[in-house]
């Protein structure tokens, strides 16, 4: 298991980033009750198949020669089903994937929600061609923000000052939804 | 903080950049975080988090932070690279918070490097920093 649903959110999104995704939406729903995380790409998708595989932790799709375990996805499965949550898988070749899961806030096992700004941060600086965007809500606010977005505002996001003013953003609101 | 608009971003990135003009120097150090399952695991956020606010605290400037996937090294994660124009490219293996710090105020300010980490290293003579 991951030691926190937004370590958990990174992998993911990862993956959808390693599908060669042109569009991934990330959106994050919390309430009180409830967190509900949808990550969305239009990258290469799964056949049917290839997606009963990945969820096995000793299957991997190659891109590490020798290499057999692959965890990304089974640590979902771990989680969701230590902590009575839900999971869900929609992938079809070509189209794209998505994954969607529902965690309660106050179950017991349930890993620490963790930091989101670095989160974000992280995946918005990771470099690849396509766009990102976030959606994060809780209780009745939100504020959504999308890599090309931030591009256009700041340039090369790699540089480290651009990094630090991208972090002050998320920041900032983030402090709006508490 | 009040909530920052993008317009609000650009021009507070526009005014940083007056002052980046006036700036020498084109090389650039490097800093790729290992960030694949096996990282992120480990803590490579965290020393993600730590190199940014580290560099920016002591406004060290002309640096890049990558990221990538397992670098195939699970069992040392998080692992980094660091390069430094005329400095040797190092793996560091271990990096959490505390020694993404070091290899701040040490490799990249300091240009020495944080031997107790090395994982990948050039040579035993440039380590150790003999020259016999």
């Amino acid at each position: 298991m991951h030691a926190s649903v937004c370590d958990l959110i990174t992998d993911l999104v990862q993956n959808a980033i390693e599908a060669h995704a042109e569009e991934i939406m990330l959106n994050v729903e919390e309430t009180e009750k409830n967190i509900k995380v949808v990550i969305q790409d239009n990258g290469k998708g799964m056949s049917a198949e290839t997606l009963e595989k990945a969820k096995n932790p000793f299957w991997s799709d190659g891109k590490h020669r020798h290499r057999k375990v692959g965890l990304g996805l089974p640590f979902l499965f771990q989680t969701v089903d230590m902590t009575d949550g839900s999971a869900e898988i929609q992938s079809e070749e070509g189209v794209g994937t998505t994954v969607t899961f529902n965690l309660d806030p106050q179950h017991v096992d349930l890993p620490m929600f963790g930091n989101f700004v670095s989160t974000a941060v992280s995946l918005m600086t990771y470099e690849f061609d396509g766009n990102l965007t976030v959606q994060h809500s809780r209780n009745s606010r939100s504020y959504s923000v999308s890599k090309n977005d931030l591009t256009d505002a700041l340039g090369n996001l790699n540089n480290l000052e651009n990094m630090v003013l991208l972090k002050q953003f998320i920041q900032s609101n983030e402090e709006e939804l508490r | 903080m009040a909530k920052m608009t993008l317009d609000e971003l650009r021009s507070l990135r526009d005014s940083k950049k007056k002052e980046m003009t006036q700036r020498d120097g084109d090389k650039t150090a490097q800093i790729v975080v290992g960030m694949g399952t096996c990282g992120i695991a480990a803590g490579a956020k965290e020393a993600f988090d730590a190199f940014l606010d580290e560099l920016d605290n002591h406004d060290v400037k002309n640096t890049r932070i990558t990221q990538t996937g397992c670098m195939g090294l699970c069992f040392s994660e998080p692992t980094v690279e660091v390069a430094v124009p005329d400095m040797p490219r190092v793996i560091y293996g271990n990096v959490d918070a505390d020694v993404a710090r070091r290899i701040v105020k040490e490799h990249i300010i300091g240009k020495a490097l944080v031997s107790d980490h090395i994982f990948d290293k050039p040579a035993k003579d440039i380590i150790d920093g003999e020259t016999k």
